[in-house]
């Protein structure tokens, strides 16, 4: 018997499952928030912090990733506010100046209104994001690769670097990872990164916070195309 | 490696995950490092997946995947340490041995670790050497300690081999 | 020692063991904390114990290897009651002066005394030294009293006697209540109010619950908690036990960072005797209360400071943190209400509960209760272990206690908090320590590490040292921590070796409040108050290395210069030798010369140099 709670995002009134994110309950009802390491059928992690909200709480309002933070009754969300979007705009400038080498991070970037990078390019293949990481336990349980190692030298890797054997090269981390796709020029050289911002013409600017079914979001499995 | 040794630092402890810190530290002092093998029985051993315990190996800085030098010199990089210039220490310490910290010097003999934070603030800058903590050390007392830990090795080589 | 069944019997044995010393006419203190063991204090304890034996001393006398007085740099310190006689730099050859001069004929030997560095004043007792004088001593001075390998003289010293109390017929509510009313708040960094801490837990339904001490102390500088575990680890568990009474648990983990050597042996020492007298385990003194500890190592991890990343390394996983939208007292340890303390949190609460919460609030200020021990560190005079009332002022802690610079410098500012605090400058140093004026001016009192800093001390550089740390420390799971503080660290590194521009300061700040509003845990969000607080009180120094490529304290490596001084340079030729790069050339008695392009500006000519003739500009 699934017990329902109502809450407030943005104005609506919103009526979800007891048990639910935050961040679900958005995207069932058409409120998009950016997201990146979340995928519908995996557990999440509250690591890209890109879907963060203004979570209002006796009179303050505390700013908590939506993937994490369950709904309750009478909850008040804002996904939308200045302060939210300065931040998020923050966070993907950062995740593309480490790795503009992927369609769906520069999309994420578009996506959280990214207009300039204030620092170097690097050329990073990883973004850490974990999505290979927890398909490969929580689907597969074959727990094949993992995080290792700590802080700037974090990195996914086998056990000692060496493919196992229980590994069932299902090829979903593959499959899953955000950075696989090259943006639509193709891989760019190291030193010339950059940011295209060719897609830029897709993204229905005049209803920020609402879900177009935006083809930005196909690029990286956004919670409508992988589905529920 | 000898399985036995293994065995009685599992002892007590089989099948729980929880232990694993603890095992670990064990097999740390034990052989001076953590092998490929240790991390495969521990494993098996407290039932906890092989890529977990080789995440928590690589992840704390106390459990090292390569062996040490026979000296190895802990280098506290913390505060009160800094601003009394531990961070020329460290530099030179690379510099004179050839070696950033975690590698082993070719012959062997020493290590460089880089701590942070040693809790013996007062006598700060601190260096310790396979945990004998030495204190107020500079640069030249820095280099006196290496000469004086190379020499005694080439002692000890020369003394071994007129035996 | 037999197991205790009840409080009755608790207290006869603390009787009996009182009747067995009536026959001590004076006891002998030697520091055996690992400050003075680094000094070599375990070879005058041994040199004291044979003196004393070879001279029949033994029944009359008694040799206490006591934990650290915080006052290390003075090492090794030997005090000898009565007379409150106190020692210090003492070396195991002056054990036959102490024991035959001192002990045995009650004579003081002047050059043992401490020399004040200041007046150059000899000073006889400990309660005269000004270092200790203008403290408030009421945790570190129980250090004195106790050997911290033996319970018994916690017991003679009058230990374990606020848990009989809370076990006999105060309820919890009224245990909770009384802390409340003390305004204990949290000493580990947060700050927290503990009676409310340990009301929620309390209130949070469970079977289960668990009490952590967190003695993890990763604040490089701090060595507070140290002291305190190594030195009365009976006095932190008896805290514990208080606590777990009060919020309904019954297993406790005392959770020491792997650094701490001594520390976790004697802890686990007292933990052993604990149990073998019933103080732990079943039954307490005959009650119903169950309550057990257990010691958990750290793997050299700061993170692991942080609760959640603390819990997650006792069950044996990486220090990750995780989300506290639900707080641990309600799901922490294996997802139970869990309640977790610092050190100094646990070491407060006996003398709480056995003088009153009045008593307790009767030192410190409106919101900050109590007293607060500090590790005051850096380039003053006097460094050590400080306890003061909250509210005492950082000019006094720095000034009166510290007795100034070192060196004749003058000192420029104060880092307090750790990695998660700022730096004040000299103008705001009549700031009282209190929890919430510090964070206001954008620092705080954190764990209580106070690092003073000179006018050779570069707060760019201050900041670059705080960002490897925070970068080498950070467990890697957010983008926020682990981007944003890559990127803090490369502008900073920019402006450390001349490739600044003035841009990126407006850059730093920003980053700054996006990282401390978006990162997961405390360690991201605070990791930018090193950068904040030195932009918003040393911006000059900033923009000289910005806009004048100089750094004005002579510590950027790029931006400095090693030159040698004609007119104090004696031409001994000492750095020549000590040069490892080839760089300085020079005939005998001729004053020498070093070849910036071959400098690499390490330090060892500055150092042996003993007529401070090299300089750096």
């Amino acid at each position: 018997m699934l017990q329902y709670v109502n809450v407030n995002i943005d104005g609506a009134t919103i009526h979800a499952p007891r048990g639910t994110s935050v961040l679900d309950a958005a995207i069932e009802y058409g409120i998009c928030i950016p997201h990146l390491c979340h995928v519908p059928f995996l557990s999440d992690i509250g690591a890209c912090r890109l879907c963060i909200v203004e979570h209002v709480v006796n009179g303050r309002s505390e700013v908590t990733t939506s993937c994490t933070l369950n709904v309750e009754e009478g909850m008040v969300i804002r996904t939308n506010t200045d302060k939210i979007r300065r931040l998020r705009r923050n966070l993907a400038e950062l995740l593309v100046a480490q790795a503009p080498n992927s369609r769906a991070i520069q999309d994420i970037a578009l996506r959280c209104g990214v207009k300039e990078v204030r620092y170097p390019f690097r050329n990073e293949d990883c973004v850490l994001c974990g999505r290979c990481v927890r398909v490969c336990a929580e689907i597969w349980q074959a727990r094949a690769i993992g995080f290792v190692g700590r802080g700037k030298d974090r990195h996914v890797d086998y056990p000692f670097g060496i493919r196992p054997d229980f590994c069932k090269q299902c090829g979903s981390c593959v499959q899953i990872c955000p950075m696989t796709i090259p943006p639509c020029d193709g891989p760019m050289k190291p030193g010339e990164e950059y940011l295209c911002g060719k897609c830029e013409s897709q993204l229905m600017d005049e209803t920020p916070g609402s879900c177009a079914w935006c083809k930005l979001g196909e690029g990286f499995g956004c919670g409508r195309y992988v589905g529920i | 490696m000898p399985p036995q040794i293994l065995d009685t630092i599992l002892e007590g402890r089989r099948s729980q995950p929880n232990q694993l810190i603890e095992v670990l530290h064990d097999v740390q002092e034990n052989y001076g490092y953590i092998l490929r093998e240790a991390i495969e029985s521990v494993s098996q051993g407290l039932g906890v997946p092989l890529i977990e315990v080789y995440r928590v190996a690589s992840f704390y800085k106390a459990f090292k995947l390569n062996p040490s030098g026979k000296h190895v010199l802990t280098m506290c990089t913390g505060t009160a340490c800094h601003v009394r210039g531990s961070h020329l220490l460290l530099d030179y310490a690379i510099s004179q041995l050839g070696v950033k910290p975690g590698e082993v010097t070719p012959d062997g003999l020493f290590s460089i670790e880089q701590v942070n934070c040693l809790g013996a603030c007062a006598l700060g800058p601190i260096v310790a050497e396979n945990g004998t903590y030495h204190h107020h050390m500079t640069p030249a007392k820095l280099r006196k300690l290496i000469e004086t830990l190379s020499r005694q090795e080439a002692e000890d080589v020369q003394h071994a081999q007129t035996q | 020692m037999p197991r205790l069944n009840s409080y009755r019997e608790l207290e006869h044995l603390r009787q009996r063991l009182r009747e067995q010393r009536q026959n001590i006419t004076t006891t002998v203190m030697v520091c055996g904390g690992t400050g003075c063991r680094t000094s070599n204090s375990q070879a005058v304890i041994d040199a004291v114990r044979d003196e004393l034996s070879s001279q029949g001393l033994d029944d009359s006398v008694r040799l206490c290897v006591t934990g650290c007085h915080g006052f290390c740099e003075q090492g090794p310190v030997i005090i000898i009651e009565p007379g409150n006689i106190f020692y210090c730099h003492v070396s195991p050859e002056d054990a036959f002066e102490i024991v035959y001069q001192t002990v045995m004929k009650g004579e003081v030997i002047e050059r043992l005394l401490y020399e004040d560095p200041v007046s150059g004043e000899r000073f006889k007792t400990e309660a005269e030294i000004p270092f200790y004088k203008a403290q408030d001593r009421r945790i570190l001075s129980q250090n004195r009293l106790v050997d911290p390998c033996s319970i018994e003289d916690y017991i003679v010293a009058g230990g374990y006697s606020a848990l009989p109390k809370v076990l006999n017929g105060i309820a919890p509510e009224e245990i909770i209540s009384e802390i409340k009313s003390a305004g204990l708040r949290g000493r580990g960094g947060g700050g927290f109010p503990t009676g409310r801490k340990w009301g929620e837990c309390m209130d949070a339904p469970s079977d289960e619950k668990y009490v952590i001490c967190n003695a993890d102390e990763g604040d490089p500088g701090a060595y507070m908690d140290r002291s305190v575990l190594e030195g009365n680890p009976h006095l932190v568990l008896e805290g514990m036990m208080v606590g777990a009474r009060a919020v309904g648990a019954s297993k406790g983990y005392i959770y020491v960072r792997n650094e701490y050597p001594l520390a976790v042996k004697n802890s686990r020492i007292a933990v052993e005797q604990a149990r073998e007298v019933g103080l732990l385990g079943d039954n307490i003194l005959g009650t119903s209360f169950s309550f057990d500890v257990d010691i958990a190592r750290g793997g050299g991890a700061f993170v692991c400071g942080e609760s959640t990343a603390l819990m997650a390394s006792i069950e044996g996983k990486v220090g990750e943190p995780r989300p506290k939208d639900v707080h641990t007292v309600v799901d922490g340890l294996y997802h139970k209400p869990t309640t977790l303390n610092n050190v100094e949190t646990w070491a407060n609460v006996p003398s709480i509960i056995l003088n009153g919460s009045s008593w307790f609030a009767s030192k410190g200020t409106k919101g900050s209760k109590g007293t607060k021990i500090l590790a005051l560190t850096g380039r003053i005079k006097n460094t050590g272990l400080v306890e003061v009332a909250m509210g005492t002022s950082i000019r006094e802690v720095v000034f009166d206690i510290g007795g100034g610079a070192a060196n004749g410098n003058s000192i420029k500012a104060v880092q307090t908090g750790g990695p998660s605090g700022g730096c004040l400058p000299l103008g705001k140093f009549d700031l009282a320590v209190d929890f919430d004026v510090l964070s206001e001016a954008g620092s705080m009192v954190g764990s209580g590490g106070m690092v003073v800093m000179d006018e050779e001390t570069c707060m760019v550089d201050v900041a670059k040292y705080f960002l490897t740390f925070l970068q080498d420390e950070s467990c890697g799971k957010c983008v926020p921590c682990r981007l944003g503080i890559d990127r803090m660290l490369e502008i900073i590194t920019d402006i450390a070796e001349g490739r600044g521009r003035m841009e990126q300061l407006d850059l730093l700040e920003e980053l700054g409040d996006t990282i401390s509003q978006t990162a997961l845990c405390g360690l991201g969000k605070t990791a930018p108050n090193p950068v904040l607080s030195t932009l918003r009180y040393f911006r000059p120094e900033y923009e000289a290395h910005i806009k004048e490529k100089k750094c004005p304290a002579g510590v950027c490596k790029a931006l400095i210069t090693y030159w040698i001084d004609p007119d104090k340079c004696t031409g001994c030729g000492v750095c020549i030798s000590g040069c490892v790069h080839g760089a300085i050339t020079g005939e005998k008695k001729q004053p020498h010369v070093i070849d910036a392009q071959l400098c690499q500006k390490c330090g060892i000519c500055r150092s042996e140099c003993k007529f401070d003739a090299v300089q750096v500009f």
